[in-house]
């Protein structure tokens, strides 16, 4: 049995329990370890309940893990809410000065030894120090940690980092804990990045120009690390007055020609309906991510979901093509990217990329290469390509659905929109034939759309009952897979990346191989499991749902089918 | 040489005879000849409604966007190639009513653009609603007591915002029109142009003989457009006439100018560094 320790970190908000958290991560990073830091916060700056679980491990992490082995408790309320989750063996940090240790509890003055180092700031490194020395991580990997955090700051500052984190580790200095490991000395396993970091990577490596976003939980993180790279490169991040105004910019840049995105959750999405019909009206290619939380309205700002699909396939009023891909992990979702810009340029669609809370907000080891795509493909045309620029039409009849298109101000070709039913040229026009013919030419791309689609992902897809889920819960389905088989049950996981178009006839045959199969979602009613319904006409046992705006367990997920296993 | 005709498109047109429109587009075609300025340099954005079927009517690229949105659009697309003028169509419902938080973002970017609103204070597309620029007591067929909101001033609004170009237009005046377009797309900024305009079909108040009777060439008058103070004087009408003209203009930065990035060129046209791009990801 390898390494599998999970701490949590536990605090008001405006603790620093992030910074506790990052710390870990980053000592683990640089050990050579893996690592899932989940955030679980609330909607405020300051106070009330948040906490940050870190699941350490010496092999590829794709889910937290429901047990806890040493809990960071930096209030009293952290006590009492997770001490039940602490596993056999397990113990808690508790920050006081009361003394009174038990077999569970270890009280160490956290905030006194940080006022001592200089500081009530340094708490985080006080218990960073003391939660690694627990876990038996050599000292140096926290020095070198906090040297690298620190280290461009004045000396006296990493000077009382240091001693807080001594202090730290000296509070714990010879209490046994069952849970410490043999920390490795190995080179970084790969990249540690957070969720919303790698979608903005995979915007970069598209050449994504232009990013127009309005503030939303949890989508701003991703406009947050592309603008990191405005000064070094031909992009153009700009914050608008409001989601609406986002979409159409990003339309209006696409159409004169740069690659453009934006990022939103639901309630920002739900106001970009119209401009997402924009864009499929006026074939205009746009990037959008919709990183989902719960709702209606408001919902849970700061919570994650998976309960927007059936409103991302219809948003917006009529019918027209678009593609939705629902990357299954951090490693996938710089490809998704890469992936969702190509698809746009090359249909002319809108794509939407969908992540959620849980996604964008977690911090993951990255072992795969990000590289770049080998070329880029605009699939636009200018004048030296036409026979006679001036007849150009940038809605031209083909059989691919696919028009040729020029950019405005590109050449004597004049490119003329119109979000009004249009002739070829693009004039308004009212005609049945255009009508149809418009229609007609937009849908028909999906036949070429639907090649593009990506079958699931399958793990053991021969398995008696299979889990079917879609985007960011794949690797909590694949680990509730595991211990279902351990348990003697003999299953499988279908993992969607790909949702829209619907991978009809493939889904179908996986999902005929099986006895049954249950749904695994983020929803109250089984979104996908109704999609595939429609689809496909097979129907699921049952569904594991959650929708109380926190990531699934693979424990849980396991344990429920299990009980519907027992009962069928 | 650019001459107005080379704009003339023979696209059926759409709007109603004696339309204000008419006096628009032709203004329009002769700033942009008078210009020099060829269509392929051209791109008219607009939202919806009659003002904002405009672009159909001139030979041009165009984006017929949606209602309320063409200012968005048009920002987008300046920031992607700041190297084309960028003309928008829109209609005082439009603009003003379901867009007017663009219209104050737009003034606060100072977005280059040239923003031309056909303020017919009437709803045309829709038949007949009042709209922001209504008189209160402006009575339609489904505002039977008179609109009961006052109507706003996008003169006073936009010079009270910051912006650095500010004029009235009338849509019978074309010359005068035709040259405050010019001015406008000239202007190294934002550039709002108010037009009065009339609407033959739903509103039978604010006519070509009321307008007539009612609106005078500030510039005539000796008008300095440098004055704030005198500008916000002639935003509102003087008793019953209504002062045309360039009320107001101040050097300002433009937007595109605002971004460092954008000073080695059009965004569209830099160069994407691939080695660059695969170092910052590899070391991100």
């Amino acid at each position: 049995m390898g390494i599998d320790v999970t701490v949590k970190i536990g605090g008001e908000a405006g603790q620093g329990i992030q910074t506790v958290g990052e710390l870990l991560a980053q000592a683990c990073h640089q050990s050579g370890l893996y690592l899932m830091a989940v955030n679980d916060f609330e909607s405020r700056i300051r106070g009330g309940h948040s906490f940050m679980q870190l699941r350490i491990s010496d092999r590829p992490i794709r889910a937290p893990d429901h047990r806890v082995h040493l809990l960071i408790a930096l209030n009293e309320w952290t006590l009492q809410t997770h001490r039940s989750e602490v596993t056999q063996g397990g113990r808690v940090i508790f920050d006081s000065e009361a003394g009174g240790s038990d077999e569970l509890i270890l009280p160490v003055p956290v905030t006194k030894l940080a006022r001592k180092a200089g500081g009530r700031i340094m708490a985080n490194t006080v218990a960073a120090g003391a939660c690694l020395s627990m876990l038996g991580a050599p000292v140096k990997t926290l020095e070198q940690v906090l040297r690298q955090r620190f280290g461009d700051k004045k000396a006296e500052v990493l000077e009382n980092n240091l001693n807080a984190a001594k202090s730290g580790v000296e509070a714990v200095a010879g209490v046994p804990f069952d849970w410490a490991f043999q920390w490795p000395d190995r080179a970084p396993a790969g990249k540690l990045l957070s969720g919303a970091r790698v979608l903005a990577l995979g915007a970069l490596a598209a050449q994504c120009r232009f990013a127009a976003f309005y503030p939303m939980s949890p989508a701003t993180d991703v406009m947050v690390n592309l603008s990191e790279f405005e000064a070094q490169l031909p992009l153009v991040v700009e914050q608008a007055e409001g989601e609406i105004a986002a979409v159409n910019m990003v339309i209006g840049a696409s159409f004169a020609g740069v690659r453009a995105m934006t990022a939103t959750s639901g309630g920002g999405f739900a106001l970009m309906s119209e401009g997402l019909g924009l864009a499929g009206i006026t074939e205009t290619p746009i990037v959008l991510i919709n990183s989902q939380r719960p709702g209606p309205a408001t919902g849970l700002p700061t919570r994650t979901a998976q309960a927007d699909l059936r409103f991302m396939l219809h948003a917006a009023q009529d019918d027209f093509p678009r593609f939705i891909l629902a990357p299954g992990s951090l490693e996938a979702a710089f490809e998704t990217m890469v992936r969702a810009f190509e698809l746009a340029d090359k249909y002319q669609v809108p794509v939407i990329v969908t992540t959620d809370q849980y996604f964008n907000d977690s911090l993951a080891i990255v072992d795969k290469a990000l590289e770049l795509p080998e070329g880029i493909d605009r699939h636009i045309v200018g004048d030296a390509d036409m026979d006679d620029p001036a007849a150009y039409k940038r809605f031209a009849f083909t059989d691919s659905g696919v028009s040729p298109r020029a950019l405005p101000c590109s050449g004597k070709a004049l490119v003329m929109a119109s979000g009004n039913e249009h002739q070829e040229d693009g004039h308004i026009s009212e005609r049945i034939s255009d009508r149809i013919g418009q229609m007609d030419k937009r849908q028909c791309k999906l036949e070429g759309m639907q090649k593009e689609v990506r079958v699931p992902e399958t793990v053991y897809p021969d398995g008696r009952v299979l889990l079917v889920g879609w985007g960011s819960t794949s690797g909590m389905i694949r680990e509730s897979v595991e211990m279902l088989r351990a348990w003697g049950v003999d299953a499988g996981a279908v993992c969607f990346t790909d949702i829209w178009p619907f991978p009809e006839a493939e889904v179908t045959e996986i999902l005929d191989h099986c006895r049954r199969f249950y749904m695994v979602e983020q929803n109250a009613t089984a979104q996908l499991g109704w999609l595939i319904r429609e689809r496909t006409g097979r129907k699921f046992a049952q569904a594991v749902l959650k929708y109380d705006g926190r990531p699934f367990f693979p424990r849980e997920i396991a344990d429920k089918v299990k009980a519907y296993e027992e009962v069928s | 040489m650019v001459e107005a005709a080379d704009y003339q498109c023979d696209f059926e047109n759409k709007w109603c005879p004696g339309c204000g429109n008419f006096g628009i587009v032709n203004a329009m075609k002769d700033a942009l000849a008078a210009l020099d300025l060829p269509a392929e340099k051209v791109l008219l954005v607009s939202g919806i409604g009659q003002a904002a079927k405009t672009p159909h009517f001139l030979k041009c690229n165009f984006f017929h966007g949606l209602h309320g949105r063409a200012l968005a659009v048009a920002t987008g697309a300046k920031i992607a190639n700041h190297d084309i003028s960028v003309l928008v169509n829109m209609g005082d419902g439009d603009c003003y009513g379901e867009g007017g938080n663009h219209f104050l973002a737009a003034i606060r970017r100072n977005i280059d653009i040239t923003l031309l609103v056909h303020d017919n204070r009437v709803y045309g597309l829709t038949k007949g609603q009042a709209s922001p620029t209504s008189d209160r007591g402006f009575v339609t067929r489904i505002q039977a007591e008179g609109a009961r909101s006052d109507p706003m001033n996008p003169v006073a609004l936009a010079l009270s915002q910051g912006a650095g170009f500010v004029a009235r237009g009338y849509c019978g005046s074309t010359d005068q029109l035709g040259d405050l377009i010019r001015q406008g797309l000239e202007y190294p900024g934002f550039s709002l142009i108010d037009i009065l305009q009339v609407c033959v079909s739903f509103n039978h108040v604010n006519t070509y003989d009321w307008y007539r009777e009612r609106a005078f060439d500030i510039n005539e008058n000796g008008h300095q457009p440098g004055d704030l103070q005198a500008a916000m004087k002639y935003a509102y009408p003087e008793g019953d006439r209504i002062p045309t003209g360039l009320i107001y203009r101040k050097e300002t930065v433009p937007f595109t100018q605002r971004i460092r990035r954008l000073n080695a060129g059009p965004l569209l046209g830099q160069e994407y560094d691939r080695q660059r791009v695969q170092s910052l990801i590899r070391d991100a």
